[in-house]
């Protein structure tokens, strides 16, 4: 009987399978697709990589390619254009934090239905596709966009400025599109916080701004990071924004991706580039991880 | 100094609900006070008046003679033990303690000397490198109370103490907590919906009902002596008998009542009239309960025993008496083995002594 139990699947697997079932047919499966076509070789054909197995005359023949890999290394390009990525997502982050740790926290001390109508005028504009608010921002942002006419009409400048087609476009677009997902963890975080603790800090003798520096800073830090990790992890790969707004000017991780992609039609490449990208951020991943489990911890 | 800390006509409304109304009262140094009352009555608004996160409508408070009315809660000598604590839960226990010193940017060595010093005092020295979490309900509580007590505050407000802790812990910690209190002399004020607390911890009670106080007094008065039906009622369990004064003397009173066949007699007298309404509490353990008729001429009754609760060190019995009315009768258990201890439906006499009551005018 223990060894028939033993051998049977656990009833804790119900609960556990689902969402092992669905990480594994969603992203290990994938993963695993791209990681094997990023150790084989360019072919014209179709698909357009050779099989990494070949079953021929009774041999079995498995050839990796780590010439993609290689190649990643030995062309500067990719190193740029990753270094760039990760430095404009790093950035785009720290100034979503800027702008959205003062909103979340307006909204946080607001009364109800205010709060709600704010809430709702953050999540607003993601209810129409990224693309269509980007070409807008291409709209505001040319040369004879909303912003040039204005201030050329209002005489500032004599001719336009150069806003498109610039890094500073493609953080403009970044920080906008991805706002939102800083300030819906940081606001669900400070909204929980206890208002006693604030009482009693303020009991204490600790003056407003000590109370926000020694109490709802701290506190909030797991907001912070989470907001954080949404933006800079999806900023890093960011194709559509870099692609119209930033134009020659900033070459990011994920045009680089779709030239090889589409333009090469390098699949091997571009494979190679993606589980590279992965293996990026596989550490603030995890470092966001550990700090999750940490704070359950705490809560329980 | 009996006017310590001097509520003078404190009223806090709120939009149109008067949440505390028109209260004087006040407290002597080194006393612990609290305010009883049930939940909504207004207690817990005063407390915050007297710390500073609620601004009072009217009136105005001395501490010490000086007045606080304006001034912002960070900048009052007064401290509160949070109900449910409030613990910071990203500090260890000795950083919450030293959180209130810190803001008065005190010299580190006399800091660490305080917190050493309370930490001990509240027997928590092994465990001043514990979170919040880490700790039992009753440790946190001694944290709360360590956090409170440590910058000496003229005035220490205690809100529902002992509310986060289960019942056997709470009776040990009412001593414990209220010993530490004495000990360094704070003035303390608490706010309770828990008449035992209030009662085991505090040296005068005030009793609270829809924003206004209905008495204040030592534990015992209040209990022994109540000043109306309110206060009565609210405190233990009461009989009341309704009647009317057939008879008022200079040294005793008698008293009509539909519930029972003869006449109450008190043996004091009363400001009142002869055929005032008034209200004649007893406590149920003033009563005399016996299956013998005890021959008096006042102050007897027989009835029925309907129920009896066995509470170990005393039993509750609800008699029902011949004209109806139901009372309760508490005696103490102090036989292990009563040969001829009542039963259901046992037909019974109870009786009093002629000041085991008070006379209620309203």
């Amino acid at each position: 009987m223990n060894l028939l139990r033993r051998w049977l699947p656990d009833r804790r697997w119900g609960v556990i399978a689902p969402p092992f079932l669905w990480l594994s047919l969603f992203f290990v499966i994938p993963f695993a697709l791209v990681f094997k076509i990023s150790l084989s070789e360019m072919a014209i054909a179709q698909p357009p990589y050779v099989p990494l197995l070949e079953y021929l005359d009774g041999v079995l023949n498995v050839r990796l390619n780590f010439g993609n890999y290689t190649w990643l290394f030995d062309d500067p390009l990719y190193a740029d254009a990753y270094l760039s990525s990760l430095g404009i997502a790093a950035w785009s982050t720290v100034i979503c934090l800027a702008i959205g740790y003062p909103m979340a926290y307006a909204i946080s001390k607001m009364r109800g239905s205010l709060q709600n109508l704010c809430l709702l005028l953050v999540v607003l504009p993601s209810w129409t596709s990224l693309l269509i608010r980007v070409y807008a921002w291409m709209g505001i942002l040319k040369n004879d966009g909303i912003i040039n006419n204005v201030l050329l009409a209002v005489g500032l400048i004599a001719e336009p400025l150069r806003l498109l087609n610039t890094t500073g476009a493609v953080y403009v677009g970044i920080v906008y599109a991805y706002l939102p997902f800083m300030v819906l963890p940081l606001y669900a975080n400070l909204t929980r916080m206890d208002p006693r603790l604030l009482e009693a800090a303020a009991d204490l003798g600790a003056r407003p701004l000590t109370r926000f520096l020694r109490i709802t800073l701290p506190l909030s830090v797991g907001g912070v990071i989470a907001g954080s990790m949404l933006v800079f992890i999806p900023a890093v790969g960011e194709f559509v924004v870099p692609e119209l707004l930033g134009g020659n000017e900033a070459t990011m991780i994920g045009k680089v991706l779709w030239g090889e992609f589409f333009a090469n039609r390098d699949w091997p490449v571009a494979s190679a580039v993606a589980t590279l990208m992965l293996l990026v951020l596989i550490l603030p991943i995890l470092l966001f991880h550990r700090y999750q489990s940490r704070e359950l911890e705490v809560a329980r | 100094m009996d006017d310590y800390v001097s509520i003078q006509g404190l009223t806090k409304r709120f939009d149109d609900v008067v949440a505390v109304h028109d209260v004087s009262l006040n407290i002597r140094q080194g006393e612990i006070f609290a305010l009883l009352g049930s939940s909504g009555c207004g207690k817990s608004t005063l407390l915050r008046c007297l710390a500073g996160f609620e601004v009072p409508s009217d009136g105005r408070v001395l501490l010490d003679g000086e007045p606080l009315a304006s001034s912002e809660p960070h900048e009052r000598p007064v401290n509160m033990m949070f109900q449910s604590y409030a613990l910071f839960p990203h500090m260890t226990v000795e950083s919450n303690v030293a959180f209130g010193l810190k803001q008065d940017r005190l010299p580190k060595a006399e800091l660490r000397e305080r917190v050493d010093a309370m930490l001990e005092l509240v027997q928590l020295t092994e465990l001043r490198r514990r979170k919040p979490h880490q700790l039992s309900g009753g440790q946190q509580q001694r944290v709360a109370l360590a956090r409170s007590l440590v910058k000496r505050p003229k005035l220490l407000l205690l809100d529902e103490p002992m509310g986060a802790l289960d019942r056997k812990l709470r009776s040990r910690m009412q001593f414990e907590v209220a010993a530490i209190i004495e000990r360094l002399g704070v003035t303390c004020m608490m706010v309770t919906h828990d008449q035992d607390e209030a009662m085991t911890m505090a040296d005068r009670i005030a009793i609270m009902d829809a924003g206004r106080i209905v008495q204040i007094g030592t534990p015992d008065e209040i209990y022994e002596q109540p000043n109306c039906r309110f206060s009565a009622e609210f405190i233990g369990s009461v009989n009341l008998f309704d009647g009317t004064v057939a008879d008022d003397e200079r040294d005793h009173v008698t008293i009509t009542t539909d519930d029972l066949e003869s006449s109450l007699y008190v043996g004091h007298g009363i400001t009142g009239y002869e055929g005032m309404a008034v209200a004649f509490a007893l406590r149920p353990e003033k009563l005399f309960i016996a299956r013998e008729n005890p021959g008096r001429l006042h102050n007897q009754a027989h009835g029925r025993v309907e129920e009896i609760g066995y509470l170990g060190s005393h039993s509750v019995y609800h008699v029902r008496l011949d004209r109806g009315k139901l009372i309760q009768v508490i005696t103490l258990n102090n036989e292990r083995w009563a040969a001829d201890r009542l039963r259901w439906g046992d037909a019974v006499w109870v009786h009093w002594d002629d000041e085991a009551g008070v006379v209620l005018t309203s």
